[in-house]
């Protein structure tokens, strides 16, 4: 009975022993690890005063602008797949529902008897009435890690220029819209392409040829191959990259960023393609956490660079960027939740400029809202007084899981 | 006669000098090597040359939960960090700390941006204080003095900044006696600001170290402001350098 006994105690003390090892033992390296998010996001934007780019029956209109309000509700679940840090699988889409409304045939008075001119009418106001839904593969591509080198296959967005709103250097980089450098509504879709990156100690190499043939339609993509090479020197965070368009031109192009003491950011870039562009910028840190940044920038009157609003015969353009943002507005009760930012983009030439404004507020761990406008200055000949429209304004609510 | 005297003479020489020698021996040890216990004190952070794991920051405002953030965070020697932000808002975001240099990568902008130290300090809990924990490398240390803090004995150590990359000017620090271990922190600004408190508040053992998993950080500015972090998933893990490259824009 004791000798029982004896052995039960004894029994029990290894068990608990080994438990007590288990929790011990760190975790070891999981073979599948699995990232996923989402988000949906409804947005509406009310273009104000808009002046439609419609043909010769814009003469019929009733009154000289309309108030169109655009509302889209976007849908963006993303996900990646990594198997023993070896093979990677990732994907983002964008679900999107547009509708418009403020503009309709009833806003123009159509001469009558003349059917043909009516049907023009119809389908020049199309694209803004009704809802139209569509499906943009943002990026989908697999990836393969062996030693020193990184293999990827697949759409996928890669940015190489430093600038916040400008890019020369961004060879790949999707259009950069000044106004909207952020791709506020996650709408950029990336570039079919083949990547092949080498990392040794501070160099990193990398390899892309990248094909339009599944790009969308008007996109004016050309087929690329770009070479960078990447380095950090005291301090310096450089590349240098090469490439050529396949039918259009070769280009170069050198980036730089560097942090002096605490608060100041430099960054700059410089492109060659037929002509130079130059981009220069810093940002600047406040004790409070206010960030700004300045930049300017000039690129060449080339087709490459060219804004639709300018000229052939325009010559060399030259923008400047100021951008104030603070984020968590700590120091003011109840303004914790709120991120504010502010920016002006300007053309220095015909002196037209645009001013935009973000406010964020949040909602817990997974809902949003903002409110975002831009408000265009200018003459109408102007680059951003050609917009055609006096303020756009939108709001919108954003769930992310 | 004389005989006796000389040795008595030297007898008392030997003695003297043996009394000087021994209060020379017993202050040195009375005076703590600063570095030393501040090398030791950061092995319950850092418990393994390379390491993952998880940070759960739950940020507390007048004693009601406000907002819950998790991380993951990979280490490569003292170097090398690369912080993944886990949570809904923040998904998509990553951190990596290369030295004195910091890049933040933002799924909106697709790329490494380069930070400033002051961009840093954002949020109750900053990325400093998730990115940063190897206080040796970051700080010099001085000893200021012995002090019974609740239960504990604790030697004050006073940390100043030496390079760009540390999060904070100075820090006093509160080490336990007998083992190093972390008990309480201050940390200061450039300009002499006291920002933040900091308690150690549990520890766990993690393959047979040591390993600190959670601690209190106090806003020194809004009182009734404080952020808990909690470790999990500690485990040490054989990171590719490739992992801490700043260009790479193959995140995870």
């Amino acid at each position: 009975m004791i000798m029982r006994f004896a052995i039960s105690i004894v029994l029990a003390l290894i068990v608990w022993q080994f438990h007590a090892v288990a929790q011990d033992a760190p975790q070891s390296e999981p073979r599948h690890d699995f990232r996923y998010a989402f988000s949906a996001i409804d947005d509406a934007t009310f273009d104000s005063d808009l002046r439609p780019p419609l043909p010769a029956t814009a003469t019929m209109l009733k009154d000289p602008s309309v108030t169109l309000l655009q509302n889209q509700l976007l849908l963006e679940p993303s996900f990646t797949l990594r198997y023993h840090s070896r093979w990677s699988l990732a994907s983002s889409v964008v679900g999107l529902a547009d509708t418009f409304h403020g503009l309709s045939a009833a806003d123009f008075n159509p001469p009558a008897g003349y059917p043909q001119v009516v049907t023009s009418l119809n389908a020049a106001i199309e694209p803004y009435t009704g809802t139209r839904t569509q499906f943009r593969v943002k990026e989908t591509y697999a990836g393969l890690s062996a030693g020193d080198f990184d293999f990827m296959l697949g759409r996928r967005i890669v940015r190489w220029g430093t600038g916040y709103a400008f890019s020369p250097a961004g060879v790949l980089d999707p259009p950069r819209n000044p106004t909207n450098p952020t791709d506020r509504l996650n709408l950029n879709q990336g570039r079919d392409m083949v990547k092949v990156d080498y990392v040794r100690g501070p160099h990193a190499f990398s390899l892309v040829w990248s094909t339009s043939a599944l790009a969308p339609a008007g996109s004016n993509l050309r087929d690329t191959t770009a070479f960078r090479y990447n380095i950090l020197v005291h301090g310096f965070d450089t590349s240098l990259i090469a490439g050529d368009d396949r039918g259009g031109d070769a280009f170069g192009g050198l980036t730089f960023t560097r942090v002096f003491g605490q608060a100041w950011e430099l960054h700059g870039e410089g492109a060659w393609r037929e002509h130079e562009a130059i981009l220069l910028g810093a940002k600047y840190t406040t004790t409070t956490g206010v960030s700004f940044i300045g930049e300017f920038y000039t690129p060449p009157n080339i087709p490459y660079y060219r804004n639709m609003s300018i000229g052939p015969t325009a010559g060399r353009q030259h923008y400047g960027l100021i951008y104030a943002s603070k984020s968590r507005l700590r120091e003011l009760p109840g303004w914790k939740q709120w991120d504010l930012s502010a920016s002006i983009v300007t053309n220095l030439d015909d002196r037209s400029y645009t001013a935009i404004l973000d406010a964020n507020r949040r909602f817990g761990n997974h809902f949003s809202s903002y409110l975002h406008m831009e408000v265009p200055q200018g003459s109408k000949a102007s680059d951003y007084g050609a917009t055609p429209y006096s303020a756009a304004t939108s709001v919108g609510v954003r769930f992310q899981l | 006669m004389s005989k006796i005297n000389c040795i008595l003479r030297t007898f008392l020489l030997l003695f003297v000098l043996s009394f000087l020698l021994a209060c020379a021996l017993v202050c040195r040890a009375a005076t703590p090597d600063a570095e030393a216990l501040l090398k030791r004190s950061d092995a319950y952070r850092n418990g393994w040359p390379s390491y993952v794991l998880k940070v759960k920051i739950t940020h507390y405002e007048s004693g009601k939960t406000d907002e819950e953030k998790l991380y993951e965070v990979s280490q490569k020697g003292t170097e090398k960090t690369y912080v993944e932000f886990l949570s809904p808002r923040e998904k998509g975001q990553h951190l990596l700390m290369l030295g004195d240099d910091m890049w933040v990568y933002l799924p909106d902008t697709s790329r490494p941006v380069r930070i400033t130290p002051l961009e840093r300090l954002n949020g109750d809990a900053s990325n400093g204080d998730v990115a940063r924990t190897n206080y040796a490398v970051d700080y010099s240390a001085v000893y200021l003095r012995t002090e019974k803090l609740g239960a504990e004995n604790c030697y004050v150590l006073d940390l100043t900044a030496r390079r760009k990359g540390s999060t904070y000017q100075r820090i006093l620090y509160w080490l336990r006696i007998e083992d190093a271990r972390p008990v309480r922190a201050e940390f200061y600004l450039t300009s002499g600001k006291h920002i933040k408190s900091a308690s150690f508040d549990e520890y766990v053992s993690v393959g047979g170290t040591s390993q600190l998993r959670r601690w209190t950080l106090y806003d020194e500015i809004r009182h009734n402001s404080r952020s808990v972090l909690e470790y999990s998933g500690i485990a040490p893990r054989e990171l590719p350098d490739k992992l801490f490259y700043q260009g790479r824009t193959d995140r995870f």
